[in-house]
């Protein structure tokens, strides 16, 4: 959906309301109650959308074009070539499909696209991390155009977040904040009707600020006010550092997974392994 | 006067004289090199347990040389880095110089775990072992009984060591013991409070625990291995039936030489096992998981295996609380059902089996020979039934890992869990006993039909047929009268001497065809099965 | 050199003063007194043949292996660098190199001991009896009448007075036995109704006024509002001196910052369970410890506002008072009531109205 014409875009709209219709919970109503309300609200929905765009549409060459930095145009032309669909044409999200994006800051874009689970493929209970579509230059140029949409919480400059920040510090704060659902590994875990909490092995110091900063999907928000910027570094410190970094004291960590692995590798490496010993031992020759 | 010369040769002599001039030795001793030992690979799975515990108490007696067993905060300052500076128990600090500041320590820590864990797995093996075949049945009820207890004992002694590092881990287990306690109605807060020395979690408890994991369950252990071993001596051990073995024989080899010689070397690669897991795989990792803090948990925090499965019956419980409305009301709540009453049951149940099923059977013989599973389709669907119950309990005590790893609902693995619990143990009885039935068929039909030959013949009428070789003698119907007696009926031609044998071996063969050492003073048992040997008889 | 002749048990005893007698014929004159038929003993090679020589010299391989892998555990053990380094140094590759070294050592020697009993030792099969009747008859009447004979000259039956007041005195005794432990041992549950409280209670002052308890950070520190942002969630110590500490177990709470249209929820919630005015605004807190098992039941979830429990996997509904939804946990988390003081700072209002942690007996 590159064109940018009016009528496409009323277009686009009413095709997402009437799919929305379609689909609708009209559950015990009467077909043809149904079928009056429909129609009732698709013609409000038009006029409503033309009239918005009426409105708008004058003020938004005249305002928001002129406002925008080179990197937002950038940013923006990527938006409308892969986040229009559901997030809406100014990021005011589309209902069922995509949440507004005003307001939700560089760093919410930043995390979604650079660790790939923006553009979502399909509709699901999580959005899962895959390669990124983007790369770093398109990330920033989209997480500027939100940023100058709707402002919000904006991650430090920088690749490397951790510097000068204490990994001891970081462990407690790591145990008491995050641990309870990313395990005490980072290996993730599970959360209730099939969401998870994901594996930080592959998270870099931005995702994972921006991870507390914004908190994605069902992770809750861990503001500067509650971590401190510092805080927060000492926690990617730990992370990176400690989790990642230092390697295992005692041998193959078995995923650390905790007892769960430990208990298979009993049965399926101890005990087998002494089996054939002893069908040996005992075998006759 | 000849003057005494010093013969270094006679001294070995000498020595054994005087010694059993003292201590009357030779008899007994005679008696002890003598003893025959049947030989069968799954004889060996109780002697992988007693080789684990021989490792954990060595590898145990040197942890305790450097373990605080207190609770007095102190602040970390030992060689690990990413916990320097931070606030923690004595326990937890030596626990932590343990692995990091005490050279080689890390790895006495790592197969003391394993060793644990070996331990409590080899029981659970030999106990279905013994159980399959019929083992526990008379004379041997005692010692089932103590197998069993054994079972429980060293469960206690793997959660009471679980417990003392004190980290997060130890932590959460401990505070899932004291609601566990806490659970038993009426005595429930007392209970707690006595062991706990108060609320929890106190400031004794891990001193409580390390002098009942270092002394009392060790001795407790010590004690009913020392009995369980001097029973199977007193009763000799069980056979599989075969040629040649009867209810009143023990067919084997003498305790000198083979006997022994294979055990020590078995307990060298029980150690070595052992020695290749604490070095190469890493176990409880507790810098990780940081102190014990009451706010804090890790995701999947799970007790050791052998735990695992109250653990799981736990999860799978439904919150249902029992209200008893008289004065201010009473509660008995869910957790008491899965991980009081359940244990009960089942040790209830595991100790009283021999008992029940020589009443159901009106059985009061002695039984020296053990029995094939399949010639037991009751006991063994039994047995399978339990197994499959306690394999569903055990992995849905790690259902929220497999449903993190396997991209699964978490409430769906735990309402497969209930429904499985329920299900699959009825489900394995049937299919179990089926198989029994199956396989018990074919062996008849073997003896009574003979062996498939792979030849086949046309008959003068155009049918096929397959040519089968007979094992025995047959009479004028058609049919040899060879009777079952207990062990593996021959089902190839190579097995009957009437092809070449079967190769053996994993990548070359690894033996010659076995020659029929019978002997002549012992007829085997008909005529028929001249070709079977004697021996260990594992295939 | 195949003894495959039968001796022992069924055979007629042999003199052992007998000087032609080999030593094997010692060995089996042995076995015979032990009631043991060595029915076949057979070696597996011929003594000084190929074979036999390439198998003690697989034996020999294996325990030189063992002093190799010995030798090289030692040398692991006192000279590679050991000492903890942070990242990936060869410390990380000590405690692998000694399992490795240990256990082919072990192994080692393990199967050594295995091939050299296995394959140089002659094959046998030996028969012993059993004999593991009941006693015999006469033994069976000795001991039955040795022990009734005990009991006669004791006269127990004769002299009841004696059996009753031995009884009498065995009890105290062997419960006096019992007394130290069990008495050392017990502990006073309800001492200061400590079951029932937790450290939110408000402390009492001098001149009989009350000290509402701030909610703080693990650090002590006190927490304002806007300290906790919208979808957040933190969790809150008691800010008494070792509030953070596990002296106070129980009072870990989890303070949450709903979205305006979930706090409403919860707000109606309260009201309907007489707990309206708990909540602060937006902000709602509640008891981390498990009503189940005590575990801290942190996982949040900020979209569906469910908190979930790591070990039974106990999920409550905190727009609902935090009642238990999924998994084996059959009450709700108590529910802290909060307001801001005058110095703006979060403090609980009173202590948890109701009882904080795994459930009990005598729990009203």
């Amino acid at each position: 959906m590159t064109s940018d014409t009016p009528a496409d875009r009323r277009g686009g709209r009413t095709r997402g309301l009437l799919s929305r219709l379609r689909s609708g919970r009209s559950g015990p109503r009467s077909r043809g109650r149904r079928r009056l309300g429909a129609a009732a609200r698709l013609l409000a929905a038009l006029t409503l959308a033309g009239g918005a765009y009426t409105v708008f549409a004058p003020g938004l060459q005249a305002q928001d074009t002129p406002q925008l930095s080179i990197a937002g145009q950038e940013g923006k032309l990527l938006y409308d070539q892969s986040c229009v669909t559901c997030h809406g044409r100014n990021a005011q999200g589309v209902q069922d499909r995509g949440p507004s994006l005003i307001g939700v800051g560089a760093a919410s874009v930043e995390f979604q696209v650079s660790s790939g689970r923006m553009p979502m493929a399909r509709q699901e209970a999580q959005a899962e991390r895959k390669p990124p579509v983007f790369n770093d230059e398109q990330t920033r140029q989209l997480a500027q155009y939100v940023q100058e949409l709707g402002g919000g919480p904006q991650l430090p400059d920088g690749r490397d977040l951790k510097q000068g920040a204490d990994p001891a510090r970081g462990g407690q704060l790591y145990r008491v904040n995050c641990s309870s659902c990313h395990a005490f590994g980072g290996s993730g875990g599970a959360l209730s009707s099939g969401k998870y909490a994901p594996s930080l092995r592959p998270a870099s110091d931005r995702q994972i600020y921006a991870a507390m900063l914004t908190g994605p999907q069902n992770m809750p928000v861990f503001g500067d006010n509650q971590l401190t910027p510092e805080q927060k570094r000492d926690i990617i410190a730990y992370v990176q550092e400690t989790l990642k970094g230092d390697k295992d004291s005692g041998g193959f960590n078995l995923g650390r997974y905790g007892p769960v692995t430990e208990g298979l590798a009993i049965f399926l490496v101890g005990i087998t392994a002494l089996v054939f010993a002893s069908l040996w031992i005992a075998g006759k020759s | 006067m000849k003057r005494r010369k010093f013969d270094l040769k006679s001294v070995p002599a000498a020595t054994a004289k005087g010694v059993d001039e003292r201590f009357q030795v030779a008899t007994p001793l005679r008696a002890l090199l003598n003893k025959v030992f049947p030989d069968h690979w799954s004889f060996l799975l109780g002697e992988i347990a007693l080789f684990s515990f021989i490792v954990l108490l060595l590898t145990g007696t040197f942890l305790t040389i450097f373990f605080e067993p207190s609770m007095k905060e102190t602040t970390y300052e030992g060689s690990y880095a990413p916990l320097r500076g931070v606030h923690m128990s004595a326990a937890y600090a030596s626990s932590l110089d343990l692995s990091f500041d005490i050279r080689g320590g890390l790895i006495m820590r790592q197969m003391h775990h394993w060793a644990a864990l070996l331990f409590m797995a080899s029981i659970v093996c030999h106990m279905l072992r013994v159980f399959f075949t019929g083992a526990f049945r008379k004379p041997r009820e005692t010692n089932w009984i103590i197998g069993s207890l054994l079972f429980w004992v060293g469960f206690l002694a793997g959660f009471t060591g679980y417990s003392l590092p004190d980290d997060g881990l130890s932590g959460t287990g401990l505070r899932i013991a004291s609601a566990i306690m806490l659970s038993i109605p009426v005595i429930g807060s007392w209970v707690t409070s006595s062991i706990f020395g108060g609320e929890f979690p106190g400031d004794i408890i891990i001193s409580r625990f390390f002098i009942a994991h270092v002394m009392l369950i060790p001795a407790a252990l010590l004690a009913l291995i020392g009995a369980h071993l001097g029973l199977v001596f007193k009763q000799k051990h069980t056979q599989w039936p075969g040629p040649g073995r009867t209810n009143d024989n023990v067919v084997g080899e003498r305790m000198f030489p083979r006997y022994a010689i294979k055990q020590g070397g078995y307990f060298m690669i029980v150690f070595g096992v052992i020695a290749l897991l604490g070095g190469l795989f890493q176990i409880n990792p507790i810098w990780l998981f940081g102190p014990y803090e009451a706010a804090v948990v890790s995701a999947a925090s799970q007790p050791d295996w052998y735990v695992m499965f109250l653990d799981g019956s736990t999860r799978l419980m439904p919150g249902w609380e029992l209200h008893i409305p008289i004065g201010n009301g009473y509660v008995i709540p869910p957790i008491f059902w899965p991980t009081v009453v359940l244990p009960g049951i089942l040790v209830g149940m595991s100790l009283g089996y021999p008992f029940v099923e020589a009443r159901m059977n009106k059985d009061k013989e002695s039984h020296n020979l053990l029995q094939r599973p399949r010639d037991v389709p009751e006991r063994t669907a039994l047995g399978a039934m339990a197994v499959s119950f306690y394999v569903v309990l055990t992995f849905s005590g790690g259902n929220d890992v497999i449903a993190d790893k396997m991209r699964i609902s978490l409430n769906a693995m735990t309402w497969a869990g209930r429904i499985g619990l329920i299900i699959i143990p009825p489900l394995a009885y049937y299919i179990t006993h089926r198989i029994c039935l199956g396989l018990q068929q074919h062996d008849r039909e073997v003896l009574a039909h003979g062996v498939e030959t792979g030849i086949i013949r046309r008959l003068p009428n155009g049918r096929f047929e397959e040519v089968h070789q007979p094992l025995g003698r047959v009479d004028e119907h058609g049919h040899d009268g060879l009777p079952y007696i207990g062990w593996t009926v021959p089902k190839k031609m190579n097995r009957l001497g009437a092809l070449g044998p079967a190769i053996k071996g994993f990548f070359y063969p690894i033996e010659k065809p076995a020659d029929s050492p019978v002997s002549p003073g012992h007829p085997p048992v008909s005529s028929g099965q001249e070709r079977e040997e004697i021996g260990s008889g594992h295939r | 050199m195949s003894t495959t002749t039968a001796h022992g048990a069924g055979q007629e005893p042999v003199d052992l003063n007998d000087p032609t007698l080999k030593r094997f014929d010692i060995v089996l004159e042995g076995a015979r007194q032990d009631g043991i038929e060595i029915v076949h003993y057979e070696p597996q090679f011929e003594p000084g043949s190929k074979a036999e020589r390439r198998m003690a010299r697989t034996i020999a391989l294996f325990f030189l292996l063992t002093g190799l892998a010995g030798t090289a555990f030692l040398v692991i053990y006192i000279a590679w660098p050991w000492g903890y380094e942070f990242g990936a140094g060869p410390d990380k590759l000590y405690t692998p190199l000694l399992g490795l070294t240990l256990g082919v050592a072990l192994l080692g020697v393990g199967f050594g001991i295995l091939t050299w009993g296995k394959k140089l030792l002659p094959r046998e099969v030996s028969i012993q009896d059993r004999h593991d009747g009941p006693s015999s008859d006469e033994d069976q009447k000795v001991v039955a009448n040795t022990m009734a004979y005990m009991a006669d000259e004791l006269g127990v039956k004769r002299r009841p007075l004696l059996g009753i007041s031995l009884l009498a005195g065995l009890a105290p005794i062997g419960a006096a036995a019992a007394a130290p432990l069990v008495g050392g041992l017990i502990s006073q549950p309800h001492k200061n109704n400590q079951m029932f409280t937790t450290a939110w209670a408000p402390a009492k002052q001098e001149g009989g006024g009350q000290k509402l308890i701030r909610l703080t950070r693990e650090d002590g520190t006190p927490i304002r509002p806007d300290d906790v942002s919208t979808g957040g969630q933190m969790t809150v110590f008691p800010g008494v001196p070792g509030g953070a500490t596990n002296k106070h177990a129980d009072s870990p709470t989890l303070l949450i910052h709903l979205r305006p249209e979930d706090a409403e929820k919860a707000r109606q919630a309260n009201a309907r369970e007489k707990n309206a005015g708990y909540m602060y605004g937006d902000y709602i807190a509640y008891s981390k410890i498990c009503t189940h098992a005590g575990c801290p039941a942190s996982l949040f979830e900020q979209q569906t506002n469910r908190l979930l429990c790591p070990c039974h996997q106990s999920q409550f509904q905190i727009t609902d008072n935090a009642r238990p939804i999924f998994g084996p946990a059959s009450r709700r988390l108590p529910q802290l009531p909060i307001t801001v003081d005058d110095e703006g700072f979060f403090v609980a209002r009173s202590d948890y109205t109701e009882t904080v942690g795994p459930d009990f007996w005598e729990r009203p």
